[in-house]
């Protein structure tokens, strides 16, 4: 089990374009010894969710820094659920007011990171995507 | 007092000085001294308004004119961002700067199927002549110093509909203030926006017309700046910052040059932009090195005659990549202390960023607080009284004379490579920036760089948005579609094809035609936005569509 890597999609959604954080993020992730599949920008949900399931990922990453992840999130979920990809850990970073994080896990986010240290959420992934994908 | 409090306290009052390097990594000496500098006043300073203007480009600096205090202002549909201009004009603002959406910058209608949900988000939904005179109405464009930031290959069609509009209101071209952006080589470095959907050589062709049409027709009005500031954004370092500006402009230089212009006719209506993080020291010296850096090298590489060439001007915009969405009314600290740089590094015009944008778009309580640091800066803390207030200390002149040289270094390594479009292809430069974030991150996980409340002093719940939160109306994304939508079915498709004809066939002729004039008669004739950049598009060689999901229209039963 230990021996194969924790597999990770990074990404961003629609046309948000900042692209630093996700880069930083998924050096972070590599240096930890994940997989990391990196898409390049401009991705429908639909087309995140093609990605995650022919890669056979364990989380999928949303970096998010434009302000439209209300509006996308809801879609996002959809394809995911469409795609039978329920079992994955998804998870955001990039900047939300506060107020938002509840209503990004309401609508199925596992968790959300602003501003963190890699540590943090280094630590959440690696104790959260196997009882996620075995429930 | 308990055992703990005790220990804490005695640790605190032993710390000192951590990180004995300046934010950009150059090594500091104790105290600087005579020692340090070799500058020679005549040569190498200069009184302020005297080359190589190290000291400033005024001889009185802000007591003939304060720096302009501007605000950035967009958001939602036209009419929805004009209304926030009459409130930042009711505020104090000197200067608008209007920035225009994601879907704007990428090159997409408000219709795009991907423009879902990105609408009037990042800046104001643009698509028509009919959308600029909604942004516009009830501003009076002949007196109001407006910078319009449009993205990359944009940048003409916004020009345009502005040009239109002044001439709809009876007013000449020639009577228009303000600046246009028209930097879309940068981008390139600013994520995908450039990769994909600006082009290299279409965004110098597009840029040198903007140019070329300011040259001609309107001495008073700025045809471009080269944007540092976004490239500092990656975490390179401040003389890297200097370094990668100037090839930038040197890019839009060489390409008006080839178009046959003089350099004393177009450079003086241009500018620059900077950053401005939060060590005051290096910031301040930054500017005055790039000052005399500039004058040198315009006229030592383009023999320029005119002083006004020689003279660098340019705005600064605090630094949105050192500002921190934990404890966020830390930010309105920081900005103070950036603010403070720009203006003793003597810039022109000065926009400082909200306490709240690491969280969100801002809100109207803290633009007023940005603007108002700038407005304590003028007129309490004693800023704007004497040029140069740091001229002749030790320390920041030996700052200045460092950060110079290592511009210069990079500059010529650079030019080495073939200059800024060649180290833009190639990755070079995009390596060199990937290594800064990365080493940024490193130095702040590890704790060498310590950030207030990122990575010391934390507090544990935080109210990160303590003025509440701005949101983009709902309505904004039905109102720009349902009139684009008005716009498309009541138009008049003869007089449409013919100006989108007249485009296309001035498109393809390449460097010979400038394009402006044509794209100002299909914006009249009700073309959009995308429509107007796909048949440029086309005529290059490229998709139609930005990301490559719609066909054009004008093409086939037509």
């Amino acid at each position: 089990m230990a021996d194969i890597p924790i597999k990770v999609l990074i990404t961003k959604l629609g046309l948000d374009t900042p692209d630093r954080g996700a880069m930083v993020v998924a050096h972070a992730l590599r240096q930890a010894g994940m997989e990391v599949v990196l898409l390049d920008t401009f991705q429908t949900p639909e087309a995140i969710v093609d990605a995650a399931a022919q890669e056979d990922v364990d989380v999928i990453g949303v970096s998010c820094l434009s302000g439209e992840h209300l509006r996308l999130t809801p879609r996002l979920m959809q394809a995911i659920a469409d795609g039978g990809l329920t079992d994955r850990l998804v998870i955001y970073g990039g900047i939300f007011p506060r107020e938002d994080i509840a209503v990004l896990k309401e609508m199925g986010v596992d968790n959300v990171f602003m501003g963190s240290l890699s540590g943090e959420f280094i630590d959440y992934i690696e104790q959260n995507h196997a009882a996620k994908r075995s429930a | 007092m308990s055992k703990i409090e005790t220990e804490r306290l005695s640790q605190a009052y032993k710390e000192k000085a951590k990180r004995l390097k300046t934010w950009s990594g150059i090594e500091l000496e104790p105290a600087y001294g005579p020692r340090n500098g070799g500058t020679d006043y005549a040569a190498d300073l200069g009184d302020p308004g005297q080359p190589p203007y190290t000291r400033g480009i005024h001889k009185n600096m802000y007591r003939g004119r304060l720096w302009t205090r501007r605000a950035v202002v967009g958001h939602g549909a036209p009419e929805e961002t004009n209304a926030r201009f009459k409130t930042q004009i009711e505020q104090g603002v000197a200067g608008l700067d209007v920035i225009t959406d994601t879907p704007s910058m990428v090159g997409l209608d408000a219709d795009h199927p991907m423009a879902e949900g990105e609408i009037g988000i990042c800046g104001v939904s643009i698509s028509s002549l009919e959308d600029m005179e909604l942004l516009m109405a009830g501003v009076p464009i002949e007196k109001v110093s407006t910078v319009l930031l449009p993205g990359g290959t944009q940048c003409p069609v916004v020009f345009a509909a502005y040009v239109a509009l002044a001439q709809d209101r009876g007013l000449k071209p020639s009577q228009l203030r303000g600046t246009i952006s028209n930097n879309p080589l940068h981008l390139y470095f600013c994520g995908p926006v450039g990769k994909i959907t600006n082009p290299m050589d279409l965004s110098l062709k597009l840029s040198v017309d903007i140019i070329e049409y300011c040259t001609l027709n309107m001495p008073q009005f700025h045809s471009g700046y080269s944007n540092a500031y976004d490239m500092r954004e990656s975490r390179i370092g401040a003389a890297q910052e200097i370094a990668v500006g100037f090839a930038e402009e040197m890019a839009y230089i060489d390409g008006a040059l080839a178009r046959g212009l003089d350099i004393d006719d177009f450079e003086p209506r241009r500018s620059m932009y900077f950053s401005a993080h939060t060590d005051i020291f290096e910031e301040a010296a930054k500017l005055r090195a790039a000052r005399r850096m500039w004058a040198r090298l315009m006229t030592e590489k383009y023999g320029a005659k005119k002083e006004a060439t020689r003279q660098l001007r340019f705005g600064v915009h605090t630094g949105g990549s050192s500002l921190f969405p934990q404890q966020p009314l830390n930010n309105v600290v920081r900005v103070a202390y950036q603010a403070l740089a720009a203006v003793m590094g003597g810039a022109q015009s000065l926009h400082c960023c909200s306490y709240d944008e690491p969280v969100a778009i801002p809100t109207e309580g803290a633009q007023q607080i940005a603007l108002r640091t700038q407005q304590i800066l003028a007129h309490e803390a004693g800023a704007a009284n004497v040029a140069d207030p740091l001229g002749g200390s030790y320390y920041v002149e030996a700052l200045t004379d460092q950060l110079e040289a290592a511009a210069g270094e990079f500059l010529d390594e650079i030019d080495q490579r073939g200059g800024f479009l060649a180290v833009a292809e190639t990755g070079w430069l995009q390596a060199k920036m990937d290594e800064a974030t990365l080493n940024f991150q490193a130095e702040v996980e590890a704790g060498e760089r310590v950030l207030v409340g990122v990575n010391a002093y934390t507090t544990e719940e935080e109210d990160l948005t303590p003025g509440g939160v701005f949101r983009v109306s709902d309505q904004a994304e039905r109102l720009v579609i349902e009139r684009l939508q008005r716009l498309r079915a009541t138009r008049d498709e003869g007089k449409l094809r013919t100006a989108i004809e007249a485009l296309a066939q001035k498109a393809a002729a390449g460097q010979s035609e400038n394009l402006i004039p044509a794209i100002i008669d299909a914006l009249r004739a009700k073309a959009t936005k995308a429509e107007i950049g796909g048949v440029i598009r086309q005529a290059f060689g490229y998709s139609y569509d930005p990301l490559g999901m719609l066909e054009n229209p004008f093409e086939g039963n037509g």
